[in-house]
């Protein structure tokens, strides 16, 4: 090999240096969907062959989905499907940068809300409003995938961010379980706190789970529907007598929950009303198999805390449609990614999923054989709300506006929480 | 590929330095390497370049933009960015102070008990090996086990502290649950987990003192107190200084302890500026993240600067 001078071997690390920087400071960005992602055109059709990779966060789910890939593999010679399972806190943070390249992902789901716009934004998803999977769906329920004319995603789950309750236990203590307004409703939680059980369960310690009491509480209180995205423009604030009026009902339930119930992560919450110590658990249905999985043997229902002084409020309880599915737009593998969508769209895959984890689905036509699915399905037809602390896009003011009902929980005033949930807000705007 | 061989030309005299020669002197010196040697560090000076300079060069680009992390559009703000973290962003500067008291209190305490287990295990005896891996042990944990270890013991409900306060009848507390506590107790899983690591610092720094000059305060008259100031202390001044700094980079950086322990976003009364800067990118501010990632970077190397400065660990001009 021929001999290389000083001068050479500093000019190729002087060049290796200026392109490094150079790369460096090239434009971040670079294309409207990085890694090949084109926007929302329909996923592309052939064969339905090769590997499949599945992206969601729900691990408790994933031996059910086990199943359903065997199925979907027998149907599909030459198919094969792999999940990709973050938690959903990874999941949230993550997946938008880890789907756009293409090699992860090629079906995904994603949650309702700042998620599924910022995959729409980045053009991640393809169009679905042909597919033959929208046909499968509650039309009423689709709206959580969509985009002005687009349907982008599929939302697979309808979960009920309500209190469940220990049916035994209200039974024993005589409680009503449909309070008619919030006086009742405070009633309920005296009596059962009476008959010496704790009335709440509230994870107040886990900022995810303890959220969801969120929406029970905002959906009769607030002046219009769409009053977390208000919240978010500066139209509606955190200081206004409606939202005051909210945080003290927070204020009402402290006697009701667990002690140091701020502390509270979801694990212990849980584990108080799976032994029978709370009789009602403030997250929602998607704790369902959770409990189960703990020994709950008793009787699940859910409680609408009704926020009313009168028992006219809009709503009856609250809804969410998540776990939005989609084919992802830089996927080499579209066809089979699309597959596996219509296939879990099927009434009879998507009945096998729903009663396995027992959360209800928004296909259409499904049979629920669950016990806890079958007592739940009325709620199905109930004046629900969806779920509102998804309307933010900024997970900053999300967390502040629901923080400001932990730290009235804390012992801090309403008014006090709001104007430091408000002053995170208008640093925002 | 061939390397000369130096100049210790075999059978011939060394040349006397003349003018003449002295250049041809210098080329055959026998430190002079084949200049294909240069190239030699090349692989790792790529990685280094790839996966740190170029990472750290385009955080100060995207540090100027307001660019999302996805679209192809963004544009440049100038020094907006940093503007906002400081006068615009109470979540930032409420992660700032967070920090900032975070790194005081387990700076000053995990040294000092690193110290005093030092002191008290300085001594090679069976039982002092021992207990050194047994205060070793929390080290080896990867920080996600100790956050939830940490997190069963301060559950309010079934946790082993109010369990164990409940048997000897106190009431216990809500911990993580108090707002103007839970900094503290996570500071207390912090000194737990690292103390260890710190104590075998100094355990080599008190070794390598002579006995000789204890003997010798002893003659003297020196009490233990006096010794320790005037022996041990001016002597582990620099196990002082790696204690002091490692940690100080350590508290800034306990992100996964946090969000272990505090869930993912935490609390504002648990938020330091590695999970805020991590909030901010999840928010999908990428140019602003960056710029936060800039204050935070520019923020280490000042405090283990004035650390070191006025601890006087450094002596002047090193």
């Amino acid at each position: 090999m021929s001999q290389i001078s000083r001068r050479q071997a500093m000019a190729v690390l002087g060049a290796l240096g200026f392109g490094a920087t150079a790369a460096a400071c090239a434009g971040p960005g670079g294309s409207t969907a990085p890694g090949g992602a084109s926007g929302p055109a329909a996923p592309s059709t052939g064969a339905v062959t090769g590997k499949v990779s599945f992206a969601h966060w729900r691990g408790e789910d994933k031996a059910v989905f086990d199943e359903l890939i065997k199925r979907f593999a027998a149907k599909h010679s030459g198919v094969e499907v792999a999940q990709d399972i973050s938690t959903s806190n990874d999941y949230n943070a993550q997946a938008l940068q880890k789907l756009r390249g293409g090699s992860i992902g090629d079906a995904f789901a994603t949650f309702r809300g700042a998620q599924f716009k910022n995959f729409t934004e980045a053009g991640i998803y393809t169009e679905l409003k042909d597919s033959q999977a929208v046909k499968n769906y509650q039309k009423g329920l689709l709206s959580a995938g969509q985009n002005g004319d687009s349907q982008l995603g599929l939302p697979y789950q309808v979960v009920f961010p309500m209190p469940m309750a220990n049916v035994d236990l209200f039974d024993k203590a005589g409680a009503e379980i449909a309070p008619k307004n919030w006086d009742a409703f405070l009633g309920m939680c005296e009596k059962l706190a009476s008959a010496g059980v704790i009335p709440i369960s509230w994870p107040g310690g886990d900022v995810g789970n303890g959220g969801q009491l969120f929406n029970c509480m905002i959906a009769n209180n607030a002046p219009v529907d769409d009053m977390c995205a208000q919240i978010e423009q500066g139209k509606l604030k955190v200081t206004d007598d409606w939202f005051i009026k909210m945080l003290n009902q927070y204020k009402d339930l402290v006697p009701y929950l667990q002690p140091n119930a701020t502390g509270t992560a979801v694990e212990p919450a849980q584990n108080l009303f799976s032994q029978g110590k709370a009789a009602m658990l403030a997250t929602g249905s998607y704790h369902i198999a959770a409990v189960r999985g703990l020994g709950a043997k008793f009787p699940i229902d859910l409680v609408f805390p009704n926020t009313t002084s009168d028992g006219k409020g809009k709503y009856e309880g609250a809804y969410n449609a998540t776990f939005i599915l989609g084919v992802n737009s830089a996927s080499k593998n579209q066809a089979a990614a699309a597959a596996w969508i219509d296939f879990l769209s099927e009434p009879e895959n998507a009945g096998y999923y729903a009663n396995q984890t027992a959360q209800h689905v928004s296909v259409d036509k499904v049979e629920y054989t669950n016990p806890d699915l079958k007592r739940l399905s009325p709620w199905l037809q109930k004046k629900t709300a969806l779920a509102a602390r998804f309307q933010f896009n900024n997970l900053d003011v999300r967390n502040a506006v629901e923080a400001s009902a932990t730290a009235v929980i804390s012992g801090t005033s309403p008014e006090q929480a709001a104007a430091a949930a408000q002053k995170i807000v208008d640093e925002r705007l | 590929m061939s390397i000369h061989p130096g100049t210790a030309a075999k059978g011939k005299a060394p040349e006397s330095p003349t003018p003449a020669n002295t250049a041809k002197v210098r080329r055959r010196s026998p430190t002079r390497v084949n200049p294909a040697l240069y190239l030699f560090p090349l692989p790792a000076v790529a990685v280094v370049a790839f996966f740190l300079v170029m990472p750290t060069l385009q955080a100060f680009q995207y540090a100027i933009t307001d660019w999302n992390g996805f679209s192809a559009a963004f544009n440049y703000v100038g020094l907006d960015n940093f503007i906002r973290a400081f006068t615009k962003d109470s979540l930032f500067t409420n992660a700032l102070t967070n920090n900032l008291k975070f790194v005081l209190l387990v700076v000053i305490a995990q040294t000092i008990f690193s110290l005093i287990l030092a002191l008290l295990l300085t001594k090679n005896s069976r039982g002092s090996i021992l207990l050194r891996a047994l205060f070793f042990f929390p080290t080896i944990l990867s920080s996600v086990s100790v956050a939830f270890i940490w997190k069963f013991i301060y559950d309010p409900n079934f946790g082993l502290a109010n369990t164990v306060l409940k048997t000897v009848g106190v009431d216990g507390g809500s911990y993580l649950g108090n707002d103007a506590q839970a900094l503290y107790w996570v500071a207390v899983t912090q000194v737990w987990f690292h103390s260890g690591q710190m104590m075998v610092v100094y355990i080599a720094g008190l070794q390598a003192i002579p006995r000789e000059l204890y003997e010798a305060a002893e003659m003297d008259g020196a009490n233990k107190w006096q010794q320790f100031k005037s022996i041990t202390w001016p002597f582990v001044a620099p196990a002082t200084s790696i204690v002091v700094a490692y940690t100080t980079v350590q508290s800034f950086k306990a992100f996964d302890l946090i969000l272990g322990i505090a869930g993912n976003p935490p609390k504002s009364s648990l938020d330091i500026l590695s999970t805020r800067i991590y909030s901010t990118f999840a928010n999908s501010e990428f140019g602003y993240a960056a710029a936060q990632s800039i204050i935070f970077m520019a923020m280490i190397a000042l405090v283990t600067w004035l650390q070191r400065r006025l601890l006087r660990l450094t002596p002047k001009g090193e």
